[in-house]
């Protein structure tokens, strides 16, 4: 049971009564005894909490930035009307709203409420319970009572890189269109025979067939398919950090403006995203365009355990069944076992592939984890490592006003050094590497495939 | 018909809230039975008061009110000035506190008088006594003086104040300059002050002569009005202008109003307080930006003023950018990549070497100039 404003409002008007009373001993007692009767009388007039029903509806997949509805169909079997507040209690990052419903539901009948959920953040959001509160019909006070009525929103990372898919699909039928007039590289593969025009390469005649037929006629080669793309993402402490501007707001990210007096107001940059949503940003596009160019693509994520592992999907499936993976997963604080990643990417991928390594061109993690163990992985496999490089590191390296300045500055510039170092090593070793800003990673790593593409490295 | 129970709810049932609480309620039970039983069946054991006849405590004083009526002496304990003054003139008037009493109004009582911790009235109860500024400890003392109750009883726990009287006054069981028991002759009687009283409790009664002493002062013949402190102080009563204290004033209702706005904030703060459903929490990801490493190695440097460090890690990222610019290998040795920058910026080789190679800069300002030069190599370079 709970109780209304009303009731201390009644309270409140029994102070007058009693100063204007006669005999206060008698007031008192009246005015208390009329209002524990009123409340007794609104709790058994309430409609009854336990016996409603509730059904849900609605959509169970969203994107974050976008809205979804949820509905919630709330049965009425009790012989009295239920009139009060309904709360739908949805964790914070889910984004309900409104917080609190109007109800009313006459007996023997049901109502739809709406509930629009705006989520600040990937993953499984769940609703923890509903709270209904029923009201008297003196409205003096309500009866109280919770009831689970399940139901699940899945928030899918947003996919913001989408935007640089058409161009780079064009880029693709260019590469398509182009490339019988291209020689033979490798990797290429036979088309088909045609008869020779004025331009074309003659190293590609095909003698053989020239012989059996009349006229000249040379051999097209088309872009290489059905290759293996293996996507891995690091999900090691290294992908937690946030870098440059959220694009859609995230949960977490402090406030501004709201902190309390006694904290020091927070003057540094809003956190952005964290590396790991922006390398899943660049993991779809790649995936769309990879699929779309006709090649396999497998997608893992690893820290020291295997996260999420989609194999062999179809190309019409493979964005769904990859985003429906990713979305619940999450940075972990721990460092990422290199080795355990190589071997589990060489347990999965039996054939040559393009490994995409996307982690952190991090010195420190790279030279103690994956460095040792690169060669089994460069034998074997062609490997692209993909890092976001931090904006704000930049910006340091380019203020040099103040010597606070300059501090930061070297300090800036010791750390993109390392980061320079590292790569040229990495390539060294082979190794394809993508390292842009965050924005710039998506189509900087599409255009990386499409360039090994043309090159028939796959 | 009752309509099926559904079996979503959470709320718990009657039965089960029961189950939940039966055992704090039972708990709650035995400690009020307990608490009552004690006040109930328990010794009587009041707050202890400091000299008073009906008290049994050590710090009372019904040992010598017993000693005093088995010598025949009638003793009447009062707590209020009208009291003592209806018992009429002509007794003795032990006043153990001053405290809730009107002064003057205890100084028209005619008769002898014995004063214990009265500091405060001694202007109108015995009126030319001092207060030696010092205190005096208590303890066992001798009477050294001529006052045939003292040198009757002997030593005597005494202390706590010592005194000095107008002229004809006999001091007794001195301290310091001043004396502990002081007596003489005023309008309707004798009176005796005393510095303490504490050789007339229970506790030191039967010690040293205090009992002899405590007889001797009080047995005088005539009988005995014994006023102590009231059991309840008279807070708020203290009477007005016209004898109406603020109680008196107030209306009747006030109190009973007060009650009732005391309810209403109950039944507020119970409407504000009980929420609509549980409190949902989560577990949510770190938020840590990926630039803090650097962040804190820059805070490093700063803090310990290395500007070697600094200048190296500048140096070494504007030679790191410029060799490929400059058409050189990246292991191109130092010669060849000062050679290449002076010729190509037309800076003095000299000046570049000492820039990209040289000592580190003494001071701050040293330092901000260098990264400034280095910065203005790079653009040049750029800008060619």
């Amino acid at each position: 049971m709970t109780l209304t404003g009303r009731a201390g409002l009644v309270a409140a008007l029994g102070v007058v009564v009693v100063l204007i009373a006669p005999s206060p001993v008698p007031a008192v007692a009246g005015v208390c005894l009329l209002l524990a009767a009123a409340i007794l009388v609104d709790l058994v007039f309430a409609g009854a909490v336990r016996p409603l029903r509730f059904h849900r509806s609605g959509e169970r997949l969203v994107r974050l930035g976008q809205q979804a509805t949820v509905e919630l169909v709330v049965e009425n079997p009790g012989r009295r009307r239920v009139r009060g507040v309904l709360r739908d209690a949805w964790p914070p990052s889910a984004g309900a709203s409104p917080r609190e419903l109007k109800l009313d539901v006459p007996p023997g009948e049901r109502r739809k409420l709406v509930i629009t959920l705006t989520p600040t953040r990937r993953g499984d959001r769940e609703s923890v319970s509903v709270t209904v509160r029923s009201r008297g019909p003196l409205g003096l006070a309500a009866r109280q009572g919770g009831h689970r009525a399940p139901w699940a929103v899945r928030v899918l990372p947003p996919f913001l890189s989408r935007k640089h898919l058409p161009s780079r699909l064009a880029r693709l039928r260019e590469l398509d269109g182009q490339h019988p007039a291209l020689v033979r590289g490798q990797g290429t593969e036979f088309d088909s025979l045609r008869e020779y025009v004025v331009g074309d390469d003659v190293r590609s005649i095909d003698w053989r067939a020239t012989a059996r037929r009349h006229d000249v006629v040379v051999r097209t080669w088309r872009p290489e398919r059905d290759r293996r793309v293996l996507i891995v993402l690091d999900t090691g402490r290294t992908s937690a950090g946030r870098v440059g501007d959220a694009p859609i707001p995230l949960a977490g990210a402090p406030a501004n403006g709201s902190s309390g007096l006694l904290v020091r107001p927070d003057t540094r940059p809003v956190p952005g995203w964290p590396r790991l949503d922006w390398s899943m940003d660049a993991a779809l596009l790649l995936a769309a365009l990879a699929a779309r160019a006709g090649d396999q693509v497998d997608f893992l994520a690893y820290d020291r355990a295997v996260r999420a592992w989609v194999a062999g999907a179809s190309r019409t499936e493979l964005l769904s069944s990859l985003v429906n993976v990713m979305a619940p997963i999450e940075a972990e604080l721990i460092e990422a076992d290199a080795q355990g990643m190589v071997a589990a990417i060489l347990s999965r991928a039996k054939r040559r592939c393009l490994v995409v390594l996307l982690t952190d061109l991090n010195s420190a993690s790279l030279e103690e984890g994956l460095m040792p163990v690169l060669s089994q992985l460069s034998s074997r496999h062609l490997v692209l490592v993909a890092s976001v490089s931090d904006p704000l590191v930049a910006a340091m390296a380019g203020q040099r006003a103040t010597a606070e300045q300059v501090y930061d500055a070297a300090a800036a510039e010791h750390a993109r050094l390392e980061r320079r170092r590292i790569t040229a090593r990495l390539r060294r070793h082979g190794v394809e590497v993508v390292d842009a800003l965050p924005e710039d990673l998506a189509p900087a790593l599409a255009d990386t495939y499409l360039a090994l593409k043309a090159a028939g490295r796959l | 018909m009752t309509p099926p129970e559904s079996a979503s709810s959470t709320a718990p049932t009657v039965r089960a809230r029961w189950r939940g609480v039966r055992w704090i309620v039972l708990l709650g039970l035995v400690v009020v039975l307990v608490a009552v039983g004690t006040v109930l069946f328990g010794p009587d054991q009041g707050e202890a008061r400091p000299l008073d006849p009906a008290d049994t405590s050590l710090k009372g004083s019904k040992a010598l009110a017993e000693l005093l009526r088995g010598q025949g002496v009638q003793v009447d304990r009062v707590d209020s000035v009208e009291e003592a003054a209806a018992k009429g003139p002509g007794r003795l008037l032990l006043i153990t506190s001053t405290l809730y009493f009107n002064d003057h109004d205890l100084a028209e009582i005619q008769g002898d008088r014995v004063l214990v911790h009265s500091f405060g009235s001694l202007d109108a109860l015995a009126p030319g006594v001092e207060t030696e500024p010092d205190p005096a400890r208590q303890r066992s003392r001798e009477p050294e003086c001529a006052l045939p109750a003292a040198t009757a009883a002997g030593s005597a726990f005494l202390g706590g104040a010592a005194f000095t009287g107008p002229s004809g006054s006999v001091g007794c069981y001195p301290a310091g300059d001043g004396w502990t028991l002081l007596s003489y002759p005023n309008a309707g009687g004798t009176t005796t002050v005393l510095g303490s009283a504490d050789f007339m409790s229970n506790q030191r009664l039967s010690e040293d002569g205090n009992a002899a002493l405590a007889l001797n002062l009080l047995s005088t013949g005539k009988p005995v009005t014994w006023l102590v402190r009231p059991d309840e102080p008279p807070v708020g009563r203290l009477p007005g202008e016209a004898g109406r204290s603020v109680y008196d004033l107030m209306p009747a209702g006030i109190p009973w109003a007060v009650l009732m706005a005391g309810l209403s904030v109950v039944l507020v703060a119970f409407w504000r307080g009980r929420r609509l459903g549980p409190v949902v929490v989560e577990k949510l990801p770190v938020v840590v930006r990926a630039a803090e490493t650097v962040e804190g190695r820059g805070q490093l440097y700063r803090a310990r003023r290395a500007r070697a460090r600094a200048a190296d890690s500048l140096r070494a990222g504007t030679i790191d950018r410029l060799t490929p610019r400059l058409g050189l290998y990246s292991g191109a040795d130092r010669h060849q990549i000062v050679a290449a920058l002076a010729v190509r910026t037309g800076e003095d080789q000299q000046r570049v070497g000492g820039a990209l190679y040289g000592p580190p800069p003494i001071d701050d300002n040293g330092l901000v100039a260098l990264a400034g030069y280095l910065d203005f190599i790079e653009r040049k370079v750029s800008e060619l």
